[in-house]
């Protein structure tokens, strides 16, 4: 390049800019004693070469240096047009081969700047050469736009993200919104730590091979000082977000219209939401971060071009996430969208620093925007879920006293919660709740059991027991009212106490609704028994007549209560061994004395049952039996 | 002389007059309200259909290039329109929720007319959508006539120059007559590969040279959805659609009937003005009531738009938007300009391609300046429908009529 300066074709204009050139040259040369051998001796020739350019008539000058020029330009055509043929990547032929091909375009481009330098008045045969090599550099750039769009093809690496043999697909748990019974083992969810490291740990190469940045660099820099930086755009742009919707593709991501999204039915809306939630941050965290670093690395240097390329790659999957998050935030609130609305809001806020930073000029409002409108679909559906707790009515008593689906449903749907606590805390904060445990008591000093979302769902489950309540009262059997309220707050207590809520909920609640339980049992006792074992009670006037007939109302007695509460549902194993023998140690030991006493007055054919059978019929007893056992077929067996 | 008097002894009569006449003046304020609102809508319209007049310029170039701004379906136009339709629907939500009794909307004949209508803002919403990613699709014309033009500029014009600008003009008019569906779903993969480097070595045709250009369309594939349809969405959009009778005409369901006749009119000009996903038969779809007062000039519009539209869908158009069409004129002149020149150029030709080139300048120009606008506005207009939309579902619920979510 520098040499080429020399020969530039000299004009009458030109002349005033040597002069300059001149005096500079000669004021560096006079400031500076000190200045090595070198660079005196480099001054000293080019003054002598500026002074000679200067007076040589004009017309020679430019007659060599055209001549000069037309020299090079014709090698410089041989060179792109055999590129123009040869459809192998340029990268290929190796570096010496690449750098004569940037050399011959900057040569081609300079026969068209000194062109535009002289005088209107060329002869025809420079004007031709002009014309060629504004053909040849169009050629050229035309070869670098197919070289760039096939090495970044070629040297793409395909992205392949783990996460989704994982999740995101079949195994979803699908809430619903009739409360519907869900078996405990369901739920059993990846925690989303794990997901996120499986996010962010794939791909850990670059989304471009490293070793062909330069050349693309190169690519860049010759076609942006050729001024044909729309063709490098343009080719730059598609083939990157034609990558990007490919790897958009194999997360699975669809678009919906707003239509769609609305008619969708819950099972599917519920899985496109949690790959929703998982794709917005892997792109946004990871892909568009890379991106964003490769465009740096190859157009860094030349803005706007930079900032340009990796808005236009990204706008349109930008965009098309933004406008499923603004669809399913049209979607009436359903209590059963709590769990995902949550993980859409956390997402959604957790990656506004994320986008500002990707697109600092561009606003990230939408997504601002976005994020509040899920806070208020949250919040909304929070407050629904609570409602539907509230209003969830029964017509009839649930059969056999056991766990009601609405308590399984609101506890192992609680127990999702916590993984959110940092969204919900931030949601709940302003929102007014009526706490059971309102100030810091007992022993629990944990701040999370205190915090606005350990309030609020110690409020949903305080809204649980009531509705448990009202559904207790629908039982004729007072007994099996409290079997029931046993049972729901054993499984409350017990979902609590073995998982993440116990911190929010506290010891505290806990001692107090262990309280609760252990009180029905006693009540429960209290009601079927007192009045069967008060037939056994000792008077010692009784006479043998009495006796007898006391033995065998007691036996009738106890045949009924065998008939109903084998019916009866104490799921639990460890809570029915607890109800066996707490009754059993009653009732056998009451029965043991009263036959201790009065055995041999009453005469074995009148003693129906031995104190090792009451024994172990008790132990049927809320085994949930199918139909009522006949006592007297079953004993004649033995 | 003072009113209450009247009612001294009795309290409770006092409120129950008040409300009668509280009633009485509201149903009054209420036709007034009605009769504004159409003759805003019939101002709005005639104003968009016949511009006024321009305050005289020295420049007689200016006038013209402002008439030109100013013509139906110009950028500059459409952007007047998304105006129009948020005073209109501003307008349209005051009379129908503000101070209004929750229940009246949610009693027959509301009980079907406002679900009715939400379906249609849904749908709107859709094509809004569609309509900011066809937007794209024209900045992409934009950025094609750019090369076009920078290639032209060059003095002295070479070849090369001529050549460039011949690539850029040639993928521009591919891109301005492309069907619906190569322009906006993948259907164009089979054009992408025949067009694709491979045939390179001819060098000469220069449609050969487009490999980023239709990257660049497919992009905007499936910007809605799969199988979603803009003539569709507007043809669902009318089908329920009907002028109110009888009683009704005279109340709330007639200004429900404008709003939602002014938007799908609204959505039906920009789905026509800019490339969009399957528009087959969009000419058909649009039921306006021709003797009514307010609609008038909208018809007008109408028919103005629906007559370009057919004569355009028989030979493939990417969109009516005025800017487009001239861009596409400017281009076929160009493009023979490109093909008959001859190094260097001759003065007249070269002179009359300056002009053309100007001028196409200047297209670009106004769509550089507009085009974005235009997107936020319509981006904005979907906002609007999204906001009014939970307002009258937050109404209904006070109603505690909305039994099943609306959806």
């Amino acid at each position: 390049m520098s040499e080429f300066g020399s020969t530039l074709p000299v004009s009458g204009v030109k002349s005033h800019v040597l002069e300059a050139c001149r005096h500079v040259v000669n004021a560096l040369r006079a400031s500076d004693n000190n200045l090595d051998a070198n660079l005196t001796k480099l001054l000293s020739d080019l003054d002598t070469h500026l002074s000679t350019l200067g007076n040589v008539d004009t017309k020679l000058v430019k007659d060599t240096g055209f001549s000069e020029i037309k020299e090079r330009f014709k090698e410089a055509k041989k060179i792109i047009l055999a590129w123009e043929q040869n459809q192998s990547l340029i990268l290929d032929a190796g570096l010496c081969e690449a750098d004569l091909f940037f050399k011959s375009l900057h040569d081609v481009q300079t026969v068209l700047t000194s062109f535009k330098a002289l005088p209107s008045k060329s002869s025809k045969k420079e004007k031709d050469v002009y014309n060629q090599a504004s053909v040849v550099l169009d050629i050229g750039m035309l070869r670098l736009e197919k070289e760039l769009s096939d090495v970044l093809n070629q040297y793409k690496h395909h992205v392949q993200p783990r996460y989704l043999a994982v999740s995101s697909r079949g195994k979803d748990i699908v809430y619903d919104e009739s409360f519907v019974s869900l078996d405990d083992e369901v739920v059993v969810e990846a925690t989303s730590q794990e997901d996120d490291q499986q996010i962010l740990g794939s791909n850990n190469g670059e989304l471009v091979d490293l070793l062909v940045v330069p050349h693309i660099k190169a690519i860049a820099k010759a076609m942006l000082a050729c001024g044909y930086d729309q063709p490098f755009r343009e080719a730059f742009i598609s083939v990157r977000r034609d990558a990007l919707n490919e790897y958009m593709a194999t997360l699975e991501v669809e678009r919906f219209s707003c239509g769609d999204v609305l008619g969708m039915q819950w099972e599917d809306l519920n899985g496109e939401m949690r790959k929703w939630s998982k794709v917005l941050k892997i792109v946004t965290q990871v892909y568009l971060v890379r991106e964003k670093h490769l465009c740096d690395k190859i157009l860094g240097e030349f803005e706007p071009s930079f900032t340009v390329c990796f808005v236009e790659i990204s706008k349109d999957t930008i965009l098309s996430l933004l406008s499923f998050g603004e669809a399913v935030a049209l979607r009436s609130c359903q209590p059963e969208m709590l769990e995902r609305f949550l993980s859409m809001y956390e997402v959604s806020a957790e990656i506004l620093l994320e986008v500002d930073n990707l697109f600092p000029h561009e606003s990230g409002v939408a997504f601002h925007e976005l994020s509040k409108k899920l806070a208020d679909c949250t919040i909304t559906t929070f407050l629904k879920f609570k409602n539907a707790i509230a209003s969830d009515e029964s017509i009839r008593a649930f059969p056999g006293g056991s766990i009601h689906h609405l308590t399984r449903y609101v506890m192992n749907y609680l127990k999702l919660l916590p993984e959110y606590k940092d969204a919900l805390n931030t949601l709940l904060e302003n929102l007014q709740v009526d706490d059971t445990i309102p100030e810091k008591t007992g022993q629990d000093i944990l701040p999370s059991t205190f915090s606005p979302m350990a309030r609020h769902l110690r409020s949903i489950v305080t809204t649980l027991e009531s509705t448990l309540e009202r559904k207790a009262q629908l039982y004729a059997d007072e007994s099996l009212k409290y079997i029931f309220l046993m049972n729901n707050y054993h499984y409350m207590v017990q979902k609590v106490k073995t998982s993440e809520l116990k911190h929010f909920f506290g010891d505290e609640w806990i001692r107090k609704h262990i309280a609760s339980y252990q009180h029905n049992v006693t009540d429960y006792e209290r009601t079927t028994w007192s009045s069967v074992l008060s037939l056994l009670k000792d008077n010692n006037k009784d006479s043998v007549a009495t006796v007898r007939e006391r033995c065998r109302l007691f036996c009738l007695a106890f045949d009924d209560v065998y008939k109903n509460q084998t019916r009866w549902s104490v799921p639990d194993p460890e809570l029915r061994d607890d109800l066996h023998i707490s009754t059993s140690v009653k009732v056998v030991q009451s029965y043991r004395g009263f036959l201790g006493r009065h055995a041999t007055r009453i005469g074995e054919k009148y003693i129906r049952y031995s104190c090792e059978d009451i024994e172990s019929l008790l132990l049927d007893l809320f085994e949930c039996l199918p139909s009522p056992r006949s006592l007297r077929s079953s004993r004649s067996k033995r | 002389m003072r009113p209450a008097q009247d009612n001294q002894g009795s309290f409770l009569g006092r409120i129950s007059i008040r409300r009668n006449q509280f009633t009485d003046v509201n149903t009054e304020q209420e036709q007034e309200d009605l009769e504004l609102f159409q003759k805003h809508i019939a101002d709005r319209f005639t104003e968009l259909l016949s511009p006024p007049p321009q305050p005289p310029s020295d420049e007689t170039d200016s006038v013209a290039s402002v008439a030109a701004t100013e013509q139906i379906m110009s950028v500059t136009w459409l952007r007047k329109l998304m105006d129009v339709f948020l005073c209109c629907e501003a307008e349209f939500k005051a009379i129908l929720l503000m101070g209004r009794d929750p229940t009246q909307i949610s009693k027959p004949p509301f009980d079907r007319l406002v679900p009715e209508m939400l379906d249609r803002s849904i749908k709107a919403l859709d094509i809004c959508t569609a309509v900011v990613n066809g937007i794209d699709s024209v900045r992409h014309y934009q950025r094609l006539a750019e090369i076009a033009v920078a290639a032209l500029e060059q003095r002295p014009l070479g070849d090369g120059n001529v050549r460039r600008a011949k690539r850029a003009l040639a993928n521009l008019l591919i891109a301005l007559s492309l069907e619906d569906k190569e322009n906006v779903t993948g259907g164009n993969k089979a054009i992408e590969r025949s067009w694709s480097f491979g045939r390179r070595g001819g060098g000469s045709s220069a449609a050969s040279k487009g490999g980023a250009t239709i990257g660049q369309l497919k992009s905007s594939s499936w910007a809605v959805g799969r199988n979603w349809s803009a003539a569709k969405q507007i043809h669902a959009m009318t089908t329920n659609l009907t002028p109110p009778r009888g009683n009704e005409a005279a109340g709330l369901p007639l200004p429900m009937f404008i709003m939602s006749t002014v938007t799908v009119f609204v959505m039906w000009v920009l789905t026509a003005a800019v490339p969009c996903q399957e528009r087959a038969g969009l000419a058909n779809h649009l039921p306006v009531p021709k003797h009514l007062n307010w609609a008038q000039s909208l018809v007008g519009i109408h028919e103005k738009i629906g007559d370009e539209w057919k004569k355009k869908e028989k030979k493939g158009s990417a969109g009516l938007m005025e800017e487009m069409t001239r861009m596409e004129k400017l281009g076929h002149s160009l493009i023979e300009f490109a093909d008959g020149f001859h190094y260097p150029a001759e003065k007249e030709a070269a002179e009359s391609a300056a002009a053309q080139v100007a001028e196409m300048a200047e297209i670009c120009r106004r769509m550089e300046e507009e085009l974005v606008p235009l997107q936020q506005q319509i981006r904005e207009v979907f906002h609007r429908i999204v906001r009014s939309r939970a307002e009258i579902l937050e109404v209904l619920e006070q109603a505690g009529k909305l039994s099943a979510p609306v959806v």
